[in-house]
């Protein structure tokens, strides 16, 4: 694990390094979360991003965007607030992130400003109730979804 | 369609673009055997393909929430429905997942057993999809001879594991069977079947027009589009670079049981065909390189219903290319979030990529190479730049289509 060039790229975008065995984290601010994934894809081999996970924490929305090379993750970490979550796109330098941004807009509903694929349905069909929460947040309620979708 | 709609559907990017609703159906195909069936609307010029939009989701069916409401245990069987073919993939990856969440470390016998039916997959994954690309270039007696040796390989694993497809044979803490008696001998006999298949069928590919003609140069992807897209699997190694997780991240047995990566330059169809095929030889002697080193002892070890808090996060190399999970763990007896990242996910962008500026009577071909779900493919809408006229076709039309187009060209 490269920790210096970790702790270099928490140090220039005000965020925190913590590397446990194969994993480094790096946690920064939402606002600097484009430029810390440009510095970590520039990490020579570490080009592969892997998948982005977003996963609702109660308060916030947690996303993760996980690079590989060889036997190491990094994870690059921020949390966006809940009530209207939304942060510049990746996708503009890292061309793959289009579909994985895609895929948390569908499930949490954060809002990638300048991704193409905003504002329509990638994985939900096309018929999901508006009045419904997404999928994957905590409040959403399968059974109500359904009845809203007139499945039951 | 005016011109100047038309000058703004050429200014896209990654192969996704706006264009005029009605050249996307509201309902796709569907089809069980992947979570990411795909629907492609493609812009044509003539016959040349200028533009992809592809709509994933049809049949989402909201697993990874699903496995939220599950025990640890009980998601193993959740999660290998994923997948109809690569089930064994998504066993293993949570499995591991999960395993480094405890901290513990499985068996010796048990990671090398993984490992042997990790590879038996592969095989019959790699074989289904050979016989497919038999199909839709017409060429149906290599896809009903592939198909009848690929049922040996099915009938292996159901020796070893009860089932074809869903085999519910890995746990948290290791496999939940011993190997039964006697499977060396019959592993032995029909690996050696396979590879002698095998062996025919590189120099079927490499020599018989049929497919020669439908898959050199069809289908190509750059190194440069590779890296920039980020595909997985055989799809990435066709274009030169050499990543499998087996090699690069070993899992189960790979440290010790090691495969040998191969690439190829040309990142077309025929390509892939050769690195598939030359993927199966390797699994067969993988398969009998494991059964010779097979440790003896335990092959499971007991694995608490808690799990501590943390995340983990794993990949394996399923026969489409890298797996990817991550696991949340709130220390309960179910997980807090789950995240699945299946290959052809990361496949789909360079497929568009891979379609531009080949005709329609590639398509088939061209969306078989990069091993997606098949059943995707079995309606297409299809819309002429100029004039804005679109017309659907089906997916055996379009096979129709293919073969002669291309009759009395090679």
């Amino acid at each position: 694990m490269d920790s210096q060039a970790i702790s270099e790229i928490a140090a220039k975008t005000g965020g925190q390094a913590f590397i446990n065995g194969r994993i480094a984290t790096i946690t920064v601010k939402p606002e600097m979360l484009r430029d810390a994934c440009a510095m970590v894809s520039s990490i020579p081999g570490l080009y592969h991003l892997s998948t982005i996970t977003g996963i609702d924490i109660g308060e916030e929305i947690e996303l993760q965007y996980h690079f590989w090379k060889e036997r190491e993750f990094v994870s690059v970490r921020t949390m966006v607030g809940k009530q209207s979550p939304q942060l510049r796109t990746v996708s503009d330098v890292l061309p793959s992130a289009v579909l994985y941004e895609a895929e948390v807009h569908d499930m949490l509903g954060v809002l990638f400003q300048g991704n193409a694929l905003m504002g329509r349905k990638l994985l939900l069909p096309d018929n999901y109730p508006k009045d419904a929460p997404p999928p994957l947040r905590k409040e959403a309620n399968p059974e109500e979804i359904r009845r809203l979708m007139g499945l039951e | 369609m005016s011109e100047e709609q038309d000058r703004e559907l050429r200014k896209t990017g990654a192969g996704l673009m706006e264009y005029s609703p009605e050249g996307i159906m509201p309902f796709g195909p569907v089809h069980p055997s992947l979570k990411e069936p795909e629907y492609f609307s493609l812009l044509l010029e003539g016959e040349k393909i200028v533009d992809v939009q592809a709509r994933i989701g049809y049949v989402h069916r909201g697993i990874e929430r699903a496995g939220q409401d599950n025990t640890w245990i009980k998601n193993i069987y959740l999660f290998e429905r994923v997948c109809g073919i690569c089930s064994f993939a998504h066993s293993i990856a949570y499995s591991q997942a999960v395993e480094a969440l405890s901290g513990f470390v499985v068996p010796k016998r048990g990671r090398y057993i993984r490992t042997i039916i990790a590879e038996l997959e592969r095989i019959h994954s790699h074989l289904l999809w050979l016989g497919l690309v038999g199909h839709w270039t017409g060429f149906d007696t290599l896809f009903m001879w592939i198909w009848k040796d690929r049922e040996r390989v099915l009938d292996l694993i159901e020796a070893i594991t009860g089932n074809r497809v869903h085999k519910s044979y890995s746990t948290l803490g290791g496999v939940r069977r011993d190997l039964p008696d006697g499977i060396a001998e019959s592993m032995k006999k029909e690996m050696e079947f396979i590879q002698k298949r095998v062996d025919y069928y590189s120099e079927l590919v490499r020599t018989e027009q049929t497919i020669v003609v439908r898959t050199r140069g069809v289908g190509r992807l750059s190194q440069d589009a590779a890296r920039r897209l980020c595909p997985v699997g055989p799809l990435l190694r066709s274009t030169g670079i050499s990543r499998d997780v087996r090699v690069e991240d070993p899992y189960a047995a790979y440290d010790e049981i090691v495969p040998e990566v191969k690439t190829s330059n040309e990142g077309d169809i025929a390509s892939l065909l050769k690195l598939r095929l030359d993927e199966v030889a390797d699994s067969c002697r993988m398969i009998l390189e494991a059964m010779a080193k097979l440790p003896e002892g335990g092959y499971k070890i007991a694995f608490p219903r808690v799990v501590p808090r943390g995340d983990s996060v794993f990949h394996v190399e399923a026969p489409r290319g890298e797996l990817f999970y991550f696991v949340r763990s709130a220390g309960s007896i179910k997980p807090s979030r789950v995240k699945i990242r299946t290959p052809t996910m990361a496949n789909i962008l360079a497929a568009t990529e891979m379609l531009k500026g080949h005709t329609l009577a590639d398509v088939p071909v061209v969306l078989t190479g990069m091993d997606p779900c098949f059943g995707c493919m079995d309606r297409l809408s299809v819309v002429e730049a100029g004039s804005g006229r679109e017309w659907m076709m089906n997916g055996e039309q379009l096979r129709t289509f293919g073969i002669e187009y291309y009759s009395g060209k090679g």
